[in-house]
């Protein structure tokens, strides 16, 4: 069966100039119950790449120069 | 040595999951001897995962010397479990519960104490009084995870767990995984194995369709039940579903044991409280469900009456533990605690035995029915754990699987199974063309939803079952195009063995029991004579899903009087809508 | 440098010493993650690297550690200039359990003025329990600053010793601060009724309702028998948790006089007061009770129902 790709609006927004991944900083993306957080190669800063958010937090609350937000998802607002 | 060219990693004892239960667990084997090898095996990062990722507000089941006794606690959740319980497991968890918060609060762990520095015991139950706050509880995965540290667990964070593995004579011998970052595969040959795996709460759909919006951390999918099936242990009561109360759409916990203690009730829109039963307990459920459908719903957390002092302590607590997300939910809708009620609902279904008594059978041991298998947390059937019995069965599992492990030699492992499972683990990445996880996983979910949630009406189950069925004939088309996908992949298995399990336990038990969770539209009435016991569900000698049942232990509590107090405080009959 | 053995331990060393503010703030996370008991000297360093976010990312986290072992870095880092910092050391100070930490706390104690860092020592010092505590904790039940006296309370209260209650009644009673007046009536617990009894009465009638609703608590736990009029009193209180308080309050001490009382409460519209009402005329269980049980057997509330329910059963066993 082919498949396509659906575009959709991700709860986790990480502020490019605050965040410090290209220094080596991996915490948002280590402490992510869900892994859906990851290094974006065109940036080296963080972002969310799966939308399979819990909103729970951990990567805004443990981010050292608060870069990360969590949003409450579309949907659930 | 090397299995499928993939080297083998020895270990004593392998604990799965490291959440709540499992760090414990882990730790406490090492406490026994420290020259045992244990490792910890996580899906996502110890330091954040499971439950209590968030850390937690309050325990509502301690069992304080001068507030409460052992024999009244195992008494009042007999009672709340409609008298399917193993008490022995409860007693060893009742007495238990004290020491473990003296040895949290020793590690760092926050309880709230009065101003002489005792234990600030609230009475939220009629009967017992048993609720300990945690106004500052968010710190109790860094405190685990520097125990981890300090005891020198071996740390394996991005695994997950596959497949169990059993030796020639039955008993356990470690475990397949991958590696959710890279696909690689693990091999782990263990003696002992302790599995923490956490709820099976990805089984049903949020209302909202969002699939990771589930009242469990999604990543709490249902591995370790049906990791436990497939190697042969038995899981029990599974129709004794969880359905909890929570805040609408959002999906969170209300907070009844932070809230209660301080003023605060669950209303319907009349802002009256309408709950009868006492304890957390389908019947309350089902209480809950009733009003939700009826016209005085539906219902609301109300706070409104509350002085400003409190509403600013509450939304303290509340906004920065457990899931602290809350309050940024209520400022979206400007809802404020102070004006307004807050729209509740009720979860989606799943399997954890923290809130109800469902999943891998386990004594008082933490032993499972597979010798060397041990469960702990949510996924283990000690009814009404909760975080605390999580502490509790991680620390005496963790003595188990030390003892059972310093009995015997490194096991031999199947190598015909192995390389089974390792080309069924690979297999959704050759898949092209395929169907994705994401799809397929809200298939399943959303068959769960439409056939299996209470109220339960058997035909429908059975076009449920059926359709499950039919999901899970789909799986060879599974597809992954990325090592995360994999995990995704792997993860749907779990939840269709789930789901069938589901449909099958809630078919097998012909009668109503334990209000909402096994509410039977068509047997309406709870059989005390064919349905007094546990129910089993394993896998036969022939590799079918197979039912039984399991006596209920003798009672080491008589119910006596507070049997006929309880009634007085609870609705004689559900008058079911 | 010290070399270390953990290859990993040594290139957070390494990176601890980078020209880069940002690489060194990073290493500090790393930290976090080793199980060497050598990184505790690593995290020590870096609570005194001169670039303020690397010591306040070091600050965060302290909590990861062993306390013990960082102690007397924590005490330094309470006299950072940055905040984050003094607060992430107070509060990983108050998890110290082990009361070999108390006579350097006790020192820094000695030579603190700053309010924060006093009342970070003191809320540090309260769970060990020590006695040394006592004569710098009374001392500063005097001091300028609020947050400073609601710490030196709790250090009392924990040590449940006759000899501070006269300072703490007197805390209760006098102080400025409402939450030091309620924190100072909450530790009245640990004494004899007789000796505290009469001041919780007197307290009753604090202006603020949460030093009044502590007040109830205490003569009801104490079951101070003589506090029953001042609880009558409070129970027609303007607000109604200090009601419910003394409701709950009088049914602890179980006397009959109080029934009255406890029959206006059970007619309350607010429902939580009656539920504290029938609760505490089960406790009482004198058939004077019961035409107020009967009543709330038809509650619109369903717990004040199922109360009823419970409270009659008990005055079906007593009779």
């Amino acid at each position: 069966m082919p498949t396509a790709t659906q575009r959709t609006s991700v709860p986790v927004i990480v502020d490019e100039d605050k965040c410090i991944a290209d220094k080596g900083c991996t915490v948002c993306i280590d402490v992510c119950p869900l892994d859906v957080l990851w290094i974006n190669p065109a940036t080296g800063k963080a972002h969310m790449r799966y939308d399979e958010c819990w909103y729970c937090m951990p990567c805004e609350a443990d981010c050292p120069t608060d870069a990360v937000k969590v949003e409450i998802p579309y949907l659930l607002r | 040595m090397n299995v499928s060219n993939i080297p083998v990693i020895d270990t004593d004892v392998l604990v799965i999951g490291g959440g709540t239960a499992g760090p414990m667990a882990a730790v406490t084997a090492k406490e026994q001897d420290p020259s045992l090898k244990v490792m910890l095996l996580e899906k996502a990062n110890v330091k954040r995962s499971g439950a209590i990722s968030m850390g937690m507000d309050g325990l509502n089941n301690a069992i304080v010397p001068g507030h409460s006794t052992p024999e009244q606690y195992v008494k009042e959740i007999t009672i709340a479990n409609d008298g399917i319980v193993h008490q022995p497991a409860l007693m060893a968890y009742a007495q238990r519960s004290f020491p473990m918060i003296e040895k949290l609060d020793s590690w760092g762990v926050h309880f709230q104490k009065d101003e002489t520095g005792d234990y600030d015991m609230k009475k939220v139950h009629h009967l017992g009084t048993y609720v300990l706050p945690m106004p500052e509880g968010h710190n109790v995965k860094k405190i685990l995870y520097r125990r981890l540290r300090r005891n020198r667990v071996q740390i394996e964070n991005r695994y997950q767990a596959t497949r169990l593995l059993k030796d020639a004579d039955g008993r356990i011998a470690g475990m397949v995984g991958v590696n959710t970052r890279t696909a690689e595969p693990i091999i782990i040959r263990a003696k002992a194995v302790i599995m923490a795996t956490g709820a099976a709460g990805r089984i049903g759909l949020p209302t909202s369709g969002y699939l990771f919006g589930t009242y469990e951390n999604p990543a709490n999918n249902g591995d370790g039940h049906a990791m436990a099936y497939h190697v042969g242990a038995d899981l029990a009561n599974l129709e004794c579903f969880q359905i909890n109360p929570l805040l609408k759409d959002y999906n969170g916990p209300a907070c009844a044991y932070v809230t209660g203690p301080l003023g605060g009730f669950t209303a319907n829109s009349q802002g009256e409280r309408f709950i009868e039963c006492d304890y957390w307990s389908g019947q309350m459920m089902l209480e809950f469900f009733k009003e939700l459908e009826g016209g005085n719903g539906p219902v609301f957390l109300k706070l409104d009456h509350l002085a400003e002092e409190t509403i600013q302590e509450i939304e303290t607590v509340l906004h920065t533990n457990e899931r602290p997300s809350r309050g940024r939910f209520h400022d979206g809708r400007e809802t404020n605690y102070r004006q307004n009620m807050v729209e509740m609902h009720i979860s989606e279904v799943g399997f954890c035995s923290g809130h109800s008594a469902s999943g891998v059978w386990v004594d008082e041991t933490g032993a499972t029915t597979v010798p060397g298998l041990f469960g702990a947390g949510d996924m283990a059937s000690v009814a009404h754990a909760y975080m605390l019995g999580a502490f509790v069965y991680g620390q005496i599992c963790g003595e188990s699987a030390a003892a059972f492990a310093k009995e015997r030699d490194l096991p031999a492992l199947d190598e015909a199974f192995i390389a089974a499972e390792l080309e069924r683990i690979q297999a959704p990445l050759k898949v092209a063309d395929g169907i994705p996880p994401s799809q397929m996983e809200y298939k399943v979910r959303r068959l769960v939803n439409d056939y299996l949630q209470p109220p339960k009406v058997t035909k429908k189950m059975e076009i449920g079952l059926q359709r499950i069925l039919a999901v899970r004939d789909d799986l060879h088309l599974l597809q992954a195009t990325d090592p995360h996908e994999l995990l995704r992949a792997l993860e749907v298995h779990s939840i269709i063995d789930c789901a069938e399990m589901a449909a099958r336990a809630s078919l097998y038990r012909t009668e109503s029991r334990w209000g909402l969770y096994h509410y039977r539209v068509d047997c309406p009435e709870q059989n005390d004579a064919d349905w007094f016991c546990h129910t089993r569900l394993y896998k036969d000698e022939n590799g079918n899903m197979a039912h039984g049942k399991r006596p209920v232990a003798p009672y080491i509590v008589e119910l006596g009087e507070e049997k006929d107090a309880y009634q007085k405080l609870r609705v004689q009959k559900a008058a079911n809508a | 440098m010290k070399r270390y053995d953990d290859p990993e331990l040594q290139d957070i060393a390494d990176k601890l010493t980078d020209p880069d503010p940002g690489i060194r703030r990073v290493a500090v996370l790393a930290l976090v993650d080793s199980g060497e008991p050598e990184a505790a000297e690593l995290l020590i360093q870096a609570l005194k690297d001169d670039d303020a976010a690397v010591r306040q990312e070091a600050a965060k986290v302290v909590d990861e550690f062993d306390a013990e072992d960082i102690a007397d870095s924590l005490l330094a880092a309470l006299s950072d200039g940055d905040e984050v910092v003094r607060n992430a050391a107070a509060h990983a100070l108050a998890d110290l359990k082990d009361p070999n930490v108390a006579p350097p706390l006790l020192a820094a104690l000695e030579r603190s003025d700053d309010p924060f860092v006093v009342a970070g020592i003191l809320r540090a010092l309260k769970p060990l329990r020590v006695v040394a505590a006592q004569t710098p904790a009374l001392q500063r039940l005097s001091d300028e600053d609020a947050r400073v006296r609601r710490e030196a309370v709790g250090v009392l209260g924990w040590l449940k010793a006759e000899e501070n209650l006269p300072a703490l009644i007197d805390r209760a009673k006098c102080d400025a601060d409402p939450e030091v007046r309620r924190a100072a009536a909450g530790s009245l617990v640990y004494a004899a009724r007789e000796r505290v009894g009469p001041p919780l009465v007197t307290i009753l009638g604090d202006p603020h309702w949460q030093v009044r609703c502590e007040a109830a608590i205490g003569i009801g736990k104490l079951d101070y028998q003589a506090g029953l009029e001042s609880l009558i009193v409070a129970s027609r209180d303007a607000t109604w948790q200090v009601r419910e308080k003394a409701a709950e309050a009088m049914g602890k001490l179980r006397v009959v006089a109080a029934v009255p009382a406890l029959g206006e409460c059970a007619r309350d519209p607010m429902s939580n007061l009656r539920k504290a009402a029938i609760g505490a005329l089960g406790a009482i269980a004198e058939p004077e009770c019961r035409p107020f049980i009967e009543l709330a057997l038809d509650d619109p509330d369903p717990d004040v129902r199922k109360l009823a329910r419970w409270a009659q059963s008990q005055l079906d066993n007593a009779a």
